[in-house]
């Protein structure tokens, strides 16, 4: 077979671009968790506003989750970096536009307030299955609504969401591919930077492949353990 | 002492509570029965205000259920409350589930609530398990570490709603002997059930629930030789069945 097409595998990592792949590697881990640490808390408060008591707080939960679920990611990027700073009025937003990587906050906090809302929505059918019996056992004991939270109510739900928390911290790295449209260096970007400069944009795009393939199934190795040392026993089948 | 004084509480039209009185007196043991929906396991929630209810009034030791004011969760820490399928945090060990709130609540360093813990694992006879988890234990098991969980409050009152109805037969004595015990030692208990040896050993008061309405109460020998109504008559010969 002719492919009139010269191969250079080298470019994955003759210099200088086998360390531009392995820098935008760890720009995508970084984001990754960074944005997985952001979703996780965010996720988990509004996951616990939308199902307490008080209806102004069901509504902000529910209408925080349908703003960041039903508008594409690749938008809400976009709305963060050039409308986000001016949410904080004219000077201030001059000062965070002059910011050094300001697209890199941008990127972690726009990802991990979407992913916050996936988080929300798995939690929520979390707690949806917890008995109204465990909550009122928590509280019959004196404990307060807050305290019960805390202390029962969302650990037992996390345990419970493991399974797709494990999707979804997944896709947070996935995800962090989007954010090479507003110039941030992480792997993808570093592909598409080697393909401009040698034109070798198939050997980068393979490489850079295989690397969100072994990222990814890293991922989801380190999340068996994680439900390996927290899976409640017995219960799964309760 | 609880005094329950003529309470009403509706789910939207539905009537499920109607004009329920009953006193419970220190140290007394009351039994709650009756048939499915009747409202036993509402009329608990309204005591421990877990539940609101519409009309009338609820006082423990004098303290009101529903006035605004009253601070429900520290009422709450006065009456201990097991349930059908026992609620233990899964999450938990047996001795965390009993410290955790003594410890939160109470503010009892780690040491005073697990010396506590152990005192009541020795009362429940489950002082091996101290360590297991809760789906590591038999339903017997879960049921006492489940009432060695809300004694650990140092309650005053004890609501049992349907401790053993979820028990194979073999488990449902170990549960009932701890309870019989509790009610011999004075605690003042208000317990939902149909075990009705259980009611002749300790009751001191047996009250029959139908469509929302006690319907019918007395002693054990009252109730159980004597009904009233053709309905109680009915639940008895079934239950006996
Ligand atoms: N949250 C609710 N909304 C509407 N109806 C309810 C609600 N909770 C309970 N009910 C209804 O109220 C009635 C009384 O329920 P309750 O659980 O108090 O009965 P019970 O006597 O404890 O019965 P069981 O022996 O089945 O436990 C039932 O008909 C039930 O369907
Ligand atoms: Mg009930």
């Amino acid at each position: 077979m002719n492919f009139a097409y010269d191969f250079d595998w080298s470019v994955l990592w003759r210099d200088p671009y086998g360390v531009m792949l392995i820098k935008g590697l760890g720009m995508t881990i970084f984001l990754g968790i960074s944005a997985w640490i952001i979703a996780m808390a965010v996720g988990i408060a509004v996951g616990t506003l939308r199902i307490t008591k008080y209806r102004l707080l069901r509504m902000i939960g529910t209408a925080y989750v349908e703003v960041f679920r039903n508008i594409p990611l690749l938008v809400q990027m976009f709305f963060w970096f050039y409308a986000g700073p001016m949410l904080f009025g004219e000077t201030l937003s001059r000062q965070i536009n002059r910011l050094d990587g300001l697209a890199i906050y941008v990127s972690i906090i726009g990802l991990g307030l979407y992913t916050a809302s996936r988080i929300a929505e798995h939690l929520r059918a979390g707690f949806a299955s917890i008995s109204k019996d465990q909550y009122h056992a928590v509280l019959s004991t004196g404990m307060t609504q807050v305290q019960m939270y805390r202390y029962v109510i969302i650990p037992y739900a996390l345990r419970l969401t493991i399974p797709p928390l494990t999707t979804e911290f997944l896709t947070v790295f996935k995800n962090t591919s989007i954010v090479m449209t507003i110039g941030v260096a992480e792997l993808t970007f570093q592909s598409y930077q080697i393909d401009a400069e040698t034109f070798h944009g198939l050997e980068a795009t393979t490489g850079a492949m295989f690397i969100y393939l072994l990222l990814g199934m890293t991922v989801v190795k380190f999340m068996d353990l994680v439900e390996r040392k927290y899976k409640i026993q017995g219960l799964m089948g309760r | 002492m609880i005094e329950i004084n003529k309470i009403n509480k509706w789910y939207g039209d539905f009537h499920v509570l109607q004009d329920v009185d009953e006193v419970i007196e220190h140290g007394q043991t009351v039994v709650i029965c009756g048939p499915s929906g009747s409202g036993k396991s509402t009329l608990l929630r309204c005591i421990n205000g877990l539940e609101p209810f519409q009309k009338g009034e609820i006082l423990v030791d004098k303290t009101s259920v529903k006035d605004p004011k009253t601070d429900l969760y520290k009422l709450r820490e006065k009456i201990g409350m097991v349930f059908q399928r026992f609620e233990l945090y899964p999450h938990m060990t047996a001795m965390e589930n009993i410290t955790l709130a003594p410890r939160k609540v109470r503010k009892w360093s780690k040491e005073r609530a697990q010396d506590k813990a152990m005192e009541l694992l020795k009362r429940v006879g489950m002082v091996d398990k101290a360590d297991a988890y809760p789906a590591n234990l038999s339903g017997g098991q879960q049921q006492r570490i489940a009432i060695a969980r809300s004694l650990a409050m140092e309650p005053a009152y004890m609501m049992f709603d349907e401790p053993t109805s979820a028990l194979d037969p073999e488990m449902i004595k170990e549960v009932l002997d701890v309870m019989v015990e509790l009610a011999k030692a004075g605690m003042t208990m208000l317990c939902v059930t149909h075990e009705m040896g259980f009611a002749k050993e300790v009751a001191d008061e047996i009250i029959f629930m139908d469509k929302g309405k006690i319907v019918e109460r007395g002693t054990y020998d009252d109730f159980f030789n004597n009904p009233q109504t053709d309905r109680a008559k009915l639940f008895l010969s079934q239950i006996l069945d």
